[in-house]
């Protein structure tokens, strides 16, 4: 009996190993092919796959920051945070408001500075809203139910996010809003840089989003590595009971990661807003997705992995379809299967789960 | 301090209250409770919810209160109420003034309707307003105090969680029914008659109850099915609606003269669609089932994107029909006569669930069943006991994905159209939803879950537009309220004659059956 | 005869050798107990015998079968079972629901009998279910059948474990008294009282083994323990493999 037993386990045992790199071979076959097809019928510019690229790039910091508000929240409770793009949404909602103050007082276009000034109160009043609906979010629907089992809380942040959509969509209406960017950095304007004899435009807002991105993801990554707050929350993603008998409020730690993450939710959200321009109550669900996803492919738990993943899933989604030779709508559809094929190779994601804990 | 508390209690239920007007909540009172009574205006149903969350902010307060003496109870509510009613009458001021000055303040707060506004002012110049409206709630903050004095808190909120649970308990422990059970078929009993009841069901229903239910049924099927996979198997399935598509556009295909005029046979189709759909279901299971429980939740949600961008995108519209989705699916036929009205499909529907129900609760109670519960519980363990952990997590997606399958047909059949929309993530979530609410890996939670989940909006109709917003908030309150679910999975007592030789025990399976 | 025999096992975890070529061997029907301070390696060679770690090097053989290429499972299946140190119960399955998984590796019920209860698998799960009561019966939890495992009190959960990892011998309660049984305690009386032979690991290497007694005078044993401080002999850890053929 024992030798029947072992044979059957070697035999499964190796089709078990032979079902990766088989996985392997066939992709890199197929996106070969398909890069081959389309390069040698050079039907996109080098002018466009640039133009792609720099969209990708813009949106995928878009996708990091939102996924670095995931990846705490699930770095410390465990828990997917289903309403995290609702709570971008109205970040963006605020912003907006902000901004149409400042322009119907005449003062968004007075000068330079009154631009500047404008753009900063509104991602100020962004953040701030988001990081309250972050922490009242937090008290309200996730607190009562810290020890239940792990899909209660889940379904609780889905309910969460309905509602969110739905008070967006009453007090708003189901009217898509344009953002009114103050005219120095209006969606149209930025440099020029010339790819192959064409011209390829920069946008300033593309710009902005990308610095100020990697300014929060650095800032952030500070703020968990370097002080005493973010040494608390590691310690709480640890282990809740110890950090609790260490002296660290385990709640006050908890409210922290929700308004942190909330605060970059909201600035995701103004980012959004100034970039892509228009904003409406459904408008943080497929961001917040992607940001999941991104989270999962970087790493979860993992800040730095978290804007590595959010980018790469940005420029796949922008520069993939048209390297594939594939219709653009199946963006989402080559977003998720890279994905997949990263969680199958390495299934902890490009950079591993640690939550900054052990390694620091 | 306690006026501290008592202040930030009136602060916050202001807050909630001022909320509630900028939703429209108040004028949607008005309109409710107007309607129930006939009456020709809204504003007593604007200010009775005015009104009562005042009071509510009174009553939390008061709670507030460590040691409750007369002075202490009041002033907390006093506090509260002033709290309260500043809050709102700054708020009320300032709005009126902004509309009187001639401000847009519609154009962001769509709700703020001149006849909202004067529900809540009669009329009356922004300050008189204001005044009025501050006078009103503190009395309302002083009553909820003298309320709290006045009653002897009731438990209300043991009751909602325990109720159900309690009524359950105590018609069990009913002589007759102990007797009854103790009966050789009982089981068998019961299943029968919940048949025959379910027989003349769609006789009595009208048309569109006959439709109604049949939806709840489909999603019924459709609970059952991930019940395995998330209430037994502890695998959490973001893309469940992928396996629904699957069997939903294999009938459309099958049988509509549409794109490829194949026009099968329904009852052949059928099980082409089931076993077509289980096998999707172990396609998508060997690479991803290897993964820990959130990245297969959001490697199987891609799937279900990706399922449903596939059957909209062009590269498949020849096979799939593309954004248009496939029309005229062909509906059941038996011995030559069409039965493919909503009032058969209600008996296919029902026939349906008796059977996924059946195949459920014989796996669950099986060797199988018992693998995938303690894959659940600690998957290290289970392979430890001898569980190719693989492959029951494979069943699992597999068994779920047949009845998945089978669910879509059925859906598909009975629109006689599908097409990608039918297909959103909403479902998924939907179906995890019901799954939860109703207590995962229970059966008969499956329909109670359903009932709510699908029967809820229809009930909350009235609520109009604020549906999904009552929907939302209801689910939180479900969650932290009775998180195990409406009707929480019991276990098979399979010790009874094991109790009847042990008579010196009395007490030993008695007592506690499902844990807290 | 040998039912286990163990052949240079090793097995590292980055720079770290846990266990270093440990030649090892558990005579047939005979109570061995593993001992050393802790972090000597035992868990991680426990590990390694049920399949749940793969060691580096070495070989490990139970009655002449390899066990390095096999999954936890089907190591089970040939006749190993184990007990954890801190209680593994399924803790929301009832206690004869946790005995009745323990026999799975015996029972051949497959999806079709299930869902159609066929005469075979009903005559099966009868089986099965009574010899869960007797398993139940022999630990002293007759009785308690339908209770969550998590409601039971500490005692009766080690017991509920062990009648757990008995009931997937392939044989009869009464024909078990063939037992080959694995021991890691870190309470000495326990060891030194029923072990016919001991192995004292420091560091991944064997550094002696013997019968208690001989155990009980070895001096390196001693300046393993006491050397460092006689604390880790405290703890009440358990662990146990019993196998049977």
């Amino acid at each position: 009996m024992a030798t029947a037993v072992q044979t059957r386990a070697k035999r499964t045992f190796r089709i078990g190993r032979l079902i990766r790199p088989a996985i392997g071979v066939v992709v890199a076959v197929f996106v070969l092919w398909r890069l081959y097809t389309v390069l040698a019928s050079q039907s996109f510019g080098p002018d466009t796959w640039v133009r792609f690229a720099i969209s990708g790039l813009v949106l995928g910091s878009v996708y990091a920051v939102i996924a670095l508000g995931y990846t705490l929240i699930y770095g410390i409770l465990f828990m997917i945070n289903f309403a995290h793009g609702d709570v971008m949404m109205l970040g963006a909602f605020a912003g907006y408001f902000t901004l149409e103050a400042f322009n119907g007082a005449g003062f968004l276009n007075k000068n330079l500075p009154s631009a500047i000034i404008s753009v900063v109160v509104a991602f100020i009043v962004g953040m701030s809203v988001s990081l309250v609906i972050s922490i009242a979010l937090e008290r309200i629907a996730y607190r009562p139910l810290r020890t239940a089992p792990r899909l209660v809380p889940l379904i609780s942040a889905i309910g969460a996010s309905l509602f969110l959509e739905n008070v967006a969509q009453l007090t708003f209406g189901v009217a898509r809003h344009t953002y009114t960017n103050p005219e120095v950095i209006k969606r149209n304007i930025g440099w020029t840089l010339m790819v192959g004899g064409k011209e390829v435009l920069v946008a300033y807002t593309g710009v902005l989003t990308f610095v100020l991105s990697l300014l929060l993801m650095i800032g952030l990554y500070i703020l968990v590595q370097r002080t005493k707050m973010g040494k608390a929350m590691r310690a709480v993603a640890e282990d809740k009971d110890t950090a609790a008998l260490m002296g660290i409020d385990v709640d006050g730690v908890i409210a922290n990661t929700f308004a942190i993450s909330g605060a970059l939710a909201g600035a995701a959200g103004v980012m959004w807003g100034l970039h892509m321009g228009v904003i409406y109550h459904y408008v943080g669900f497929i961001p917040g997705i992607k940001a999941f996803t991104a989270a999962v492919l970087g790493g979860i738990g993992n800040v730095p992995g978290a804007m590595l993943g959010g980018l790469v899933l940005g420029i796949v989604e922008a520069v993939a379809p048209a390297a594939l030779g594939m219709p653009f709508q199946l963006k989402d559809v080559l977003a998720f299967s890279i994905l997949v094929l990263v969680l199958i190779f390495r299934p902890t994601g490009i950079l591993g789960e640690v939550l900054s804990g052990k390694k620091a | 301090m306690n006026v501290r508390l008592a202040s930030r209690e009136g602060l916050l239920t202001g807050f909630i209250n001022l909320c509630c007007i900028l939703l429209g909540l108040t004028g949607l009172a008005g309109t409710m409770v107007g309607g129930w009574f006939h009456l020709s205006s809204r504003q007593p149903g604007a200010w009775l919810l005015l009104l009562g969350i005042a009071v509510w902010g009174g009553v939390r307060a008061v709670r507030r209160v460590p040691d409750p003496s007369r002075n202490k109870t009041l002033i907390a509510g006093l506090v509260a109420g002033v709290m309260h009613g500043l809050t709102l009458a700054v708020s009320l001021w300032l709005i009126s003034t902004l509309l009187d000055a001639g401000a847009e303040v519609r154009k962001w707060l769509v709700q703020l309707t001149p006849e909202a506004i004067r529900l809540l002012t009669f009329g009356l110049s922004p300050v008189a307003a204001a005044a009025l409206m501050f006078v009103v709630m503190t009395t309302a903050g002083l009553v909820g105090a003298l309320w709290v004095r006045a009653s002897e808190r009731y438990p209300w909120q043991r009751t909602l969680s325990k109720g159900p649970t309690t009524v359950r308990t105590r018609f069990l422990a009913l002589p007759a029914v102990q007797n009854f059970m103790q009966r050789k078929h009982s089981q068998q009993i019961l299943w029968g008659g919940g048949l025959l009841i379910l027989l003349f069901f769609p006789f009595v229903l009208g048309q569109y109850w006959n439709y109604t239910l049949g939806t709840v049924g489909i999603y019924v099927i459709l609970g059952l099915g991930l019940n395995i996979v998330v209430g037994f198997a502890g695998l959490l399935d973001l893309g469940y609606v992928a396996f629904f598509a699957i069997g939903a556009y294999i009938v459309a295909i099958l049988t509509a003269p549409a794109p490829h005029g194949i026009m099968m046979n329904f009852w052949l189709v059928v099980p082409i669609g089931i076993v077509l759909a289980a096998l999707a279901g172990v396609l998508l299971g060997i690479p991803v089932l290897r993964m820990r429980g959130d990245y297969l939740a959001i490697v199987t949600l891609g799937f279900g994107e990706i399922i449903r961008i596939l059957s909209k995108s062009d590269a498949l519209t020849d096979f799939t029909g593309g954004p248009r989705g496939i029309r005229s699916v062909g509906g059941p036929g038996l011995f030559g006569f069409d039965v493919s009205s909503e009032f058969y499909f209600m008996y296919i529907i029902i026939l349906g669930i008796v059977l996924a129900a059946y195949v459920t609760l014989h796996l669950q109670q099986s060797r199988v069943g018992r693998a995938w519960m303690a894959m659940r519980e600690d998957e290290d363990v289970a392979q430890a006991v001898g569980i190719y952990t693989l492959q029951y997590k494979l069943l699992a997606f597999a068994t779920g994905a047949a009845l998945a399958g089978f669910s879509g047909v059925i859906f598909a059949s009975r629109n006689k159209f599908t097409g990608p929309e039918d297909f959103t993530l909403l479902v998924s979530i939907n179906v995890l939803c019901l799954v939860i609410i109703g207590g995962m890996g229970s059966i008969p939670g499956v329909v109670a879950g359903a009932l709510v989940l699908k029967g809820l909006p229809e009930i909350l109709r009235q609520l109009a537009d604020y549906r999904m917003l009552a929907f939302g908030a209801l689910l939180i309150l479900m969650m932290i309220v009775r998180p195990e679910g409406l009707w929480p999975s019991t276990r098979r007592q399979m010790e009874l004659h094991e109790r009847a030789e042990q008579s010196g025990e009395p007490d030993a399976g008695s007592s506690p059956e499902t844990g807290p | 005869m040998n039912i286990l025999a163990a052949h240079k096992v090793t097995k590292r975890f980055g720079g770290l050798v846990a266990v270093d070529a440990l030649d090892f061997t558990i005579p047939q029907g005979s109570i061995v107990s593993l001992i050393g301070p802790n972090g000597a390696g035992k868990t991680t060679f426990f590990n390694c015998i049920t399949g749940f770690y793969r060691p580096e090097d070495g070989s490990l053989f139970f009655n002449d079968v390899s066990l390095t290429a096999l999954r936890p499972d089907q190591i089970t299946a040939m006749g190993i079972a184990r007990t954890y140190q801190n209680i593994r119960l399924f803790a929301n399955m009832t206690v004869m629901e946790n005995v009745l998984v323990g026999q799975h590796t015996r029972l051949k019920t497959g999806m079709l009998g299930a869902i159609l209860r066929s005469p075979r698998a009903r005559q099966e799960e009868a089986e099965a279910l009574e010899k869960a009561q007797e398993m139940l019966r022999f630990v002293g939890l007759a009785g308690r059948g339908d209770w969550m495992a998590k409601n039971l009190p500490y005692g009766d959960q080690r017991r509920l474990e062990i009648a757990r990892a008995l009931a997937s011998k392939p044989t009869r309660l009464r024909d078990a008294l063939g037992l080959t049984i694995l021991l890691i305690e870190h309470h000495m009386r326990v060891v030194m009282g029923i072990s016919d032979r001991v192995t004292v690991l420091d560091y991944g290497v064997q550094i002696a083994e013997g019968t208690p007694a001989e155990i009980q005078g070895n001096p390196r044993v001693i300046e393993a323990y006491l050397g460092r401080g006689a604390a880790s002999g405290l703890g009440q850890k358990t662990a146990v493999v019993a196998a049977a053929a």
